[in-house]
């Protein structure tokens, strides 16, 4: 039954029920109503708004649970579905509106691995043109320099080694840049050997990284390597700038369905009701993007802890 | 007259490596492969005493080659000289038979001494893996596992924590109130007493310690 007939059909139910009991109650009115008579008319009105209130309810109801569902959709947390309960047009709604959520993750998914695959196109191409154009530039000067700096009288040579030395320091630079851009290890060696120098490159004085990489891993498609990479970045860039934690642990572990399970975990103060940013989002978008599950938690102790599941 | 094989990618580098090497008494160039499988051809043609190897390279990286290399010629030693600063890579080339790992940032100042341990056949540690491995030793010593004890005086145990924690040698000595000299002395001191100076024993140790397979 479409809403239209619904309700005007609860409204005709009513107005029938309050029709019949005028004509067939033992009741008259007179043409000056009294006080009594005036007082039973109220009271039959108000039982039929009553009435008509409590079955327009019922009747709506299914549109106040899809406007629920609607204000707290958020697209980078697929999956929330309604039930298409209901009648008629209702139900109709509901399904037309999960089609279209339907639609809508999916397209996000796409553009936004779009995105991301082009972002990291384009640091590919940045880091590998720093690495072997600038940087193997730079090394031949360095070379050079120390030649002729050795052919040098005295005064001069002792210029030439500080040049040496900012040539030094800039290619040093060049290559710091040209790793946070892409790591080389990733692409030649793998990921338990990135994830390996990742530990290695956020551990100070102040903090230590723990890492525990299983060596029996299953072999993972570059793509989702890329991932569990730069969600392990970004935890780890988080556990050093917010947490001021002493320990982080991070574990790459196989799971029993032949998943593999990411987990970054660290002993600092914790979220406390931090709202998520773009390093937040970002991780979540790429989780979504090879079909992981990412969960950003603090326990009730602090502590703040990453865990990403990719599935087999 | 050590006769080494040169083998990167960019003709620039190669010149330069080149003529700071020809440039010493005791060495000398005797061939320039532009990637790994050119090596391979030259050494197969006439063996050098040594190979300097870029990783970066087309067709066949220099890690492969040196694979390849340690396997055809066991009697060849290897060097890897190298934009990657990466722990990593430091192990991965010596699990393939490399015995020292140099920086190109760094190859003005240490290649040609890199070039005479490689013949001595000891490893030229890059300061990134020495780090590496001092911290794996404090974990291993804090856990309780099997590790070379040899006696290490209190203050090399200073240097060697600070170390892990990631401190430069300049840092150390400003921390210290001692000269820089002085700590690179303790750090080698660390290492020769820890094994680590010895190419087969820390290709041991790293194995034992998980930091490479096998
Ligand atoms: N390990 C952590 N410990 C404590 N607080 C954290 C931790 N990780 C995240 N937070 C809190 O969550 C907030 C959001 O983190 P998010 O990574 O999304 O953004 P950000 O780090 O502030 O900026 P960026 O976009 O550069 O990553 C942070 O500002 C911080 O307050
Ligand atoms: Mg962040």
């Amino acid at each position: 039954m479409s809403l239209f007939w619904r309700i005007f059909s609860l409204n005709a139910a009513v107005l029938t029920v309050a029709a019949l009991v005028l004509l067939f109650a033992p009741v008259t009115v007179s043409a000056t109503a009294r006080l009594a008579e005036a007082l039973i008319i109220l009271a039959g009105t108000a039982v039929t708004l009553v009435a008509n209130a409590v079955m327009l309810r019922v009747g709506l109801s299914p549109l106040a649970r899809l406007t629920r569902v609607m204000t707290t959709i958020d697209l980078l947390r697929p999956g929330t579905r309604l039930v298409a309960r209901g009648q008629g047009e209702i139900a109709q709604l509901i399904t037309a509106f999960n089609a279209m959520l339907d639609r809508l993750e999916t397209e996000r998914a796409s553009s936004a691995g779009r995105a991301l695959s082009a972002q990291e196109a384009e640091r590919h191409r940045i880091a590998q043109e720093l690495h072997d154009e600038i940087g193997q530039t730079l090394t031949a000067v360095l070379l050079d320099l120390k030649r002729v700096a050795k052919a040098s009288p005295d005064p001069v040579r002792d210029q030439l080694l500080q040049v040496q030395e900012s040539t030094r320091n800039s290619l040093d630079e060049i290559r710091r840049i040209a790793r946070r851009l892409r790591p080389g290890v990733l692409d030649e060696l793998g990921l338990a050997s990135a994830l390996r120098a990742l530990a290695g490159e956020f551990t100070t004085a102040g903090l230590a990284v723990r890492r525990q990489v299983h060596s029996d891993l299953p072999v993972l498609p570059k793509e989702v390597e890329l991932v569990l990479y730069r969600v392990a970045q970004e935890s780890l860039t988080n556990a050093a700038r917010h947490s001021a934690a002493q320990h982080v642990d991070l574990v790459l572990s196989e799971q029993n369905d032949g998943g593999v399970r990411l987990c970054v975990r660290d002993d600092g103060r914790g979220l406390r009701g931090a709202p998520e940013g773009a390093g937040i989002r970002g991780m979540r978008e790429r989780a979504l993007l090879i079909g992981a599950d990412l969960s950003v938690e603090s326990g009730v102790t602090g502590g703040t802890s990453v865990q990403l599941s990719v599935p087999a | 007259m050590i006769r080494i094989l040169l083998a990167d990618d960019h003709a620039l580098v190669r010149r330069g490596v080149r003529l700071i090497l020809d440039s010493e008494p005791d060495l000398e160039v005797i061939g320039e492969a532009a990637d790994g499988s050119e090596a391979l051809a030259l050494a197969a043609a006439d063996p050098p005493d040594l190979a300097v190897l870029d990783i970066a390279m087309p067709r066949m990286t220099g890690l492969q080659a040196a694979r390849e290399l340690s396997r055809s010629h066991p009697d060849l030693r290897i060097l890897i000289l190298t934009m990657y600063d990466n722990e990593q890579f430091f192990f991965e080339a010596l699990r393939v038979g490399a015995a020292g790992y140099v920086l190109k940032s760094a190859a003005d100042r240490d290649l040609v001494e890199a070039c005479h341990a490689a013949m001595r056949d000891e490893p030229f540690l890059y300061p990134g893996a020495e780090t590496a491995l001092i911290r794996e030793y404090l974990e291993r010593a804090r856990t309780g596992a099997d590790i070379p004890d040899r006696a290490v005086t209190e203050r090399e145990e200073e240097v060697l924590k600070l170390v892990a924690e990631g401190h430069s040698t300049k840092d150390i000595a400003e921390l210290l109130y001692i000269s820089v000299k002085t700590v690179e002395r303790h750090r080698s001191n660390i290492l020769a007493k820890l094994g680590l100076k010895d190419r087969q024993e820390l290709t041991r140790y790293a194995i034992r310690a998980g930091l490479i397979e096998p």
